[in-house]
């Protein structure tokens, strides 16, 4: 029993922010956060930094000079709403605890401050957009809360399971590692397992100038192959002659832009081009 | 390469089977493709058993399998197929099968003569590797990706994942596990991430773009990194007949060609697809002026034209002095010739080919859900259910048509004038 409670305890440890002290959470441990910022120097982030907010564009600072922290964002941001309306959630809070410091103190943060910052861009904002709407000056504070989320992507600050599916892009184009050989087994496999109900449900690979080019989600073939089943069968009777890329870039998704990954954002939209133009299919349809 | 002067190209029309009786003959058909030459035409079928089987102009394989999957014909006109049976994938060619089996079998290529046939394999340790004419690298890998064969057909590389990753490994892929693996050995230097290999013309160097920290790439050649580093890379090309390596980079000034790791041409808001022309003088790439706004440029040059969705890669005349690209403008295709777009526009074009002289382009088109060959923009008078690439005689004058009209497969010759 007292291992239990101590437990409880243990959970209710706060994090009180060492820079703005009324920033307080619960602690909740993340490899992404916890351990990669052990490898950062104050020169290295100050250079990042630097390196992203440059010379501060002129969208940079049309927010920050146009801001009259009115707080009228608050009220459209749901983490916000849900956590009953503390401050610190609120949009304008979050580029004041991120960029607007690292602005102020010229890059000269530590790593400590990057982790915090990682916790607030990628954890407490779904870069929504609604709060933009809400602004009465309609500033783009998603547009800043994404500046930062590169300045962490570069600095590899990121919680574990968005960094991993943004590594999985990077390598394997798609958010789950699926190898190419899984992918086109999975495939394989769907034809194989529909052919006692149908005389010859396809899920046709490489099937060139076809109307369309199908393009799951990663887990479509990795966890959920009944999901591609289901668009083959649509497509079987709605007559369609469709296709998948045999290869390249067959997933639809992008977790390389929610870490603001400039180059894998390319690839991947790229290479769903690409198998287009091979395939020479006229439409592209997209799983959500 | 294929030997095409031998072919048949007096008979001006042949049908080579009747595929709607092959859908009434068996239980179902799935590919149909064609040889180079358009004699033969093959299918995969499928029976009530669901076993599938082979089948080259109605002459059915008696061999059957769980799986049959990439049909194609070799430049000299052998059939290749992926077969998988009791849990083990062969290669088939022309109705044999390689002895060695395999775990899972894909990406299969074939040389431009032929000669070669390569494909990836996976182990039943679920390592992978290349397989090339039958014999398997000694090395495998956690993982292999994409297939590149040397112009001679005789060396294979891929892009490798040098360590087993555990799940969720975020800190592992800082140390950066993946290379080039070519005949099955690792270059000693790993990268964050490799793609885009290519061998030199002489199968001596390999080449390709690497990722070395989150934000920067630059090309590694045989496993060395260029010294230059760059915003991004995409994938390089080697000069012909030389180890001098050109890749579009991207530098604070914008997108330019750099060669060994030095800029040689003015910056653009993209450049890709670079191809140099037959006698590896002129080099030429599509490239964007402006968001939205893609061309051709030559010798850094752009085209005076530019169109607003797609160019695709950029084809040399043989003598060089054309260069044509297929391109995409205000949602209708074209080809565009030196800067020049076709008048007839199309809901589908295929990449054009030369004739020899370089004075006319012939290529498949679709327009209105029917295929035909166009001349020079000119539509042809027949159209069909589909449609081959066009193949022309060696000196240009005649068209080898492969198509399916009212079910029937028609190998036709026409003459490039009288289409």
């Amino acid at each position: 029993m007292a291992v239990k409670n101590a437990a409880k305890e243990a959970v209710k440890e706060k994090y009180v922010s060492r820079d703005f002290k009324e920033y307080v959470r619960d602690v909740i441990p993340d490899k992404g956060l916890d351990e990669t910022i052990a490898g950062l120097t104050p020169e290295k982030i100050e250079k990042t930094i630097k390196a992203v907010i440059g010379g501060r564009s002129s969208r940079i600072k049309a927010v920050m000079n146009t801001c009259i922290h009115c707080g009228l964002c608050a009220e459209a941001c749901q983490w916000y709403l849900s956590n009953d309306k503390d401050p610190t959630y609120s949009p304008v809070a979050k580029m004041r605890m991120t960029i607007w410091e690292m602005i102020k103190r010229d890059g000269k943060v530590d790593a400590e401050f990057i982790k915090q910052c990682a916790r607030i861009v990628f954890t407490e904002c779904n870069i929504c957009h609604r709060c933009s709407m809400y602004c009465p000056y309609g500033l783009d504070i998603t547009f800043i809360i994404g500046m930062v989320r590169r300045i962490c992507f570069l600095l590899g600050v990121i919680p574990q399971r968005q960094l991993d599916q943004a590594q999985a892009h990077i390598i394997t184009q798609n958010q789950v590692w699926l190898s190419e050989n899984d992918w086109l087994d999975a495939i394989q496999f769907i034809e194989e397992e529909s052919g006692a109900d149908y005389i010859d449900l396809r899920v046709p690979i490489d099937n060139e100038g076809a109307e369309v080019m199908f393009l799951p989600l990663g887990a479509e073939p990795k966890t959920g192959t009944y999901h591609i089943e289901r668009t083959a069968k649509i497509m079987l009777v709605a007559g369609v002659n469709w296709t998948v890329p045999g290869k390249g870039t067959w997933d639809c998704s992008s977790m390389s832009m929610f870490v603001r990954d400039m180059v894998t954002m390319q690839r991947i939209v790229r290479g769903l081009y690409e198998n287009a133009a091979r395939l020479r299919i006229k439409t592209m349809m997209l799983t959500e | 390469m294929n030997n095409s002067s031998n072919w048949d190209w007096d008979t001006k029309e042949k049908v080579v089977a009747d595929i709607n009786e092959w859908k009434k003959k068996f239980f179902a058909i799935r590919d149909i493709v064609p040889s180079d030459d358009g004699e033969k035409i093959a299918t995969i079928v499928k029976n009530e058993e669901r076993r599938f089987f082979t089948c080259v102009n109605g002459e059915t394989w008696e061999e059957t399998f769980e799986r049959v999957y990439s049909l194609k014909f070799t430049p000299d006109n052998r059939l290749l197929a992926l077969t998988y049976r009791d849990y083990e994938w062969a290669v088939a060619v022309d109705h044999e099968m390689w002895e060695e089996k395999f775990d899972y079998l894909w990406n299969l290529t074939v040389s431009p003569d032929g000669n070669s046939i390569a494909v990836n394999n996976r182990t039943g340790e679920m390592t992978s590797g290349v397989c090339l004419n039958g014999k398997a690298w000694e090395n495998s890998f956690p993982e292999a990706r994409d297939l590149v064969l040397s112009p001679d057909g005789k060396r294979t590389a891929s892009h490798v994942q040098v360590k087993p990753r555990a799940e969720l490994d975020i800190l592992g892929f800082m140390k950066k596990n993946y290379t080039v693996a070519v005949d099955g050995t690792p270059w000693d230097n790993t990268f964050l991430n490799v793609w885009g290999g290519i061998f030199s013309d002489d199968a001596n160097h390999v080449a390709a773009v690497a990722m070395t920290d989150m934000s920067q790439y630059t090309i590694a050649v045989d496993g060395s990194p260029w010294e230059q580093l760059f915003g991004a890379v995409w994938e390089p090309i080697f000069s012909p007949g030389s180890s001098d390596v050109v890749a579009p980079v991207q530098t604070p000034k914008g997108w330019t060609l750099a060669m060994n790791g030095k800029p040689i041409w003015g910056n653009f808001s993209q450049v890709w697809k670079q191809t140099y022309g037959p006698d590896g003088q002129k080099l030429a790439a599509v490239v964007a002026t402006d968001v939205g706004k893609w061309t051709v440029a030559v010798d850094g040059s752009p085209w005076n034209t530019v169109y607003n969705q797609m160019v695709l890669s950029p084809i040399f005349s043989p003598d060089g002095k054309k260069v044509a690209a297929v391109v995409k403008h205000k949602n209708k295709w074209t080809v565009s010739v030196d800067g020049t777009p076709w008048a007839e526009t199309f809901d589908n074009i295929w990449d054009p080919v030369f004739t020899p002289h370089g004075d006319q382009l012939v290529a498949k088109a679709e327009k209105n859900g029917r295929y035909f060959i166009t001349v020079n923009g000119k539509i042809g008078k027949k159209n069909y259910d589909w449609l081959w690439n066009p193949v022309l005689n060696p000196d240009g004058t005649k068209i080898l048509i492969r198509a399916i009209d009212k079910g029937k497969y028609y190998r036709r010759i026409v003459s490039v004038n009288e289409i």
